[in-house]
């Protein structure tokens, strides 16, 4: 293995690998410190690759092993972030008016309900273990095998599936509950109260209805409906979209409010 | 109480031993599921609820010495407060009160699987005063190795 073929696939998985660790740290900042450092530490342990595993396997190891290190000294967010995070968001007057900023001026600040269910999944799934969360991005988001993920995580196989297993369901509880989109009186209606405030002049139900996650809500398949969920994540890049300022913005707000929240309770 | 010494048939039957001052009950049932699956499920008190339909709630943590206070379906108004007693990661883990105690086992079957038996003494010399206020576990008993049998070999096949 060579510095040269090293760069390249660096280069070809850095994206992958920027937009995976902002999903688990919720922090631009620390995902891109832990990119750098990925790149660092891979060049300095280089001879140590054997090929058991492909580089973007390896890559991954690094990195997750970097952010668990970061992520295992923090508390887990808890499952009702979005009711505290839009608390104290109403409270913040500076918040709104950055975010109007940013939406009128910035080419990536289109509100999308689409890249908001993305963000939303992001923010949620913070209440997940920490293993179930690297887990479910790696499998479902990242498409790496079960095999992969046993190697970038360094457990065997069974736990793997047990941790992708109990957090699938425990997202699909949690969304079963919240989320207006899949479920009438689910208590969150978030995305569609944000594309009313950004997008005043649509038809707010008129653009949820050209999503699949919502017109096969009714049909109340939550496995199909968890993996239509994934299949947005997958279609976004958090750093590249053409809504990934407006989003930005809002997970570090997210990111700073729950901080404060877990330290006083 | 100690682990069921009596060799069960693993069939997923719950057999019960009384005598004047004790009762026993035990099961044991072959899984075709990694032990640590099986262990998994066994020490993760908030998962309790969503795959065995004996259990209303367990808060705490399911660790050596940690109490822990859990709803079964068996009594659903009352919360019984126990101490984790013996945790033996993917083999065995022991919890209970001053009443009794509940032993869980896991071991290779030899065959890609595990058996798992899981058996409860409870007694003492006061025992007989109140032996016919408690009600069979049998039929819990074997409602809890199915759901975790059901559960852990769901998880194994899955892709």
């Amino acid at each position: 293995m060579t510095v040269e073929l090293l760069n390249r696939e660096f280069e070809s998985s850095k994206g992958q690998l920027k937009s995976y660790l902002l999903r688990i740290t919720a922090s631009v900042n620390d995902a891109e410190d832990i990119v750098h450092d990925t790149y660092i530490k891979a060049v300095d342990k280089l001879n140590t690759f054997r090929g058991e595993s492909s580089l973007k396997t390896w890559l991954f190891t690094i990195a997750s092993n970097l952010a668990k290190d970061n992520l295992r000294a923090q508390r887990r967010w808890t499952e009702n972030i979005t009711d505290i995070t839009k608390s104290a968001a109403l409270q913040n007057k500076e918040f709104f008016g950055e975010a109007m900023h940013i939406a009128m001026t910035s080419p990536q600040g289109q509100f999308e309900v689409k890249e908001h269910i993305a963000f939303c999944f992001t923010c949620i799934s913070k209440s997940l273990p920490l293993e179930q969360q690297l887990c479910i991005f790696l499998k479902e988001v990242y498409e790496f095998k079960v095999s992969e993920i046993s190697e970038i995580l360094n457990t065997n196989e069974a736990m793997v599936k047990y941790y992708l297993h109990t957090g699938r369901s425990k997202m699909i509880n949690i969304y079963d509950g919240r989320c207006a989109l899949i479920n009438k009186v689910g208590v969150c209606h978030q995305c569609s109260e944000l594309n009313g405030i950004f997008n005043p002049k649509q038809n707010t139900q008129q653009e949820l209805m050209k999503i699949d996650l919502v017109k096969e809500a009714e049909k109340g398949d939550k496995e199909h409906l968890f993996d239509l969920r994934m299949k947005i994540l997958k279609e976004i890049d958090p750093f590249e979209s053409k809504a990934s300022e407006l989003q930005l913005h809002h997970l570090e707000h997210n990111r700073q409010v729950m901080e404060k929240y877990l330290e006083k309770n | 109480m100690s682990e069921n010494k009596t060799l069960l048939s693993r069939n997923g039957k719950a057999t019960t031993v009384k005598s004047t001052f004790s009762r026993q009950t035990s099961i044991s049932t072959d899984i075709n599921a990694d032990a640590s699956i099986v262990w998994a499920l066994l020490t993760n008190a908030a998962d309790y609820p969503r795959w065995n339909s004996t259990v209303i709630s367990i808060d705490g943590k399911i660790a050596m010495g940690e109490k822990i206070n859990l709803k079964s379906t068996l009594d659903p108004k009352r919360t019984f407060k126990l101490k984790v007693k013996d945790f033996e990661i993917g083999k065995k883990l022991v919890w209970g009160d001053a009443m009794g105690e509940r032993v869980y086992t896991i071991k290779n079957n030899q065959k890609d699987g595990v058996i798992f038996s899981m058996s409860e003494k409870i007694g003492g010399p006061l025992f007989p005063l109140f032996a016919k206020m408690i009600p069979s576990f049998d039929s819990s008993f074997e409602k809890f190795a199915a759901d975790l049998k059901k559960e852990a070999e769901i998880i194994m096949t899955s892709k």
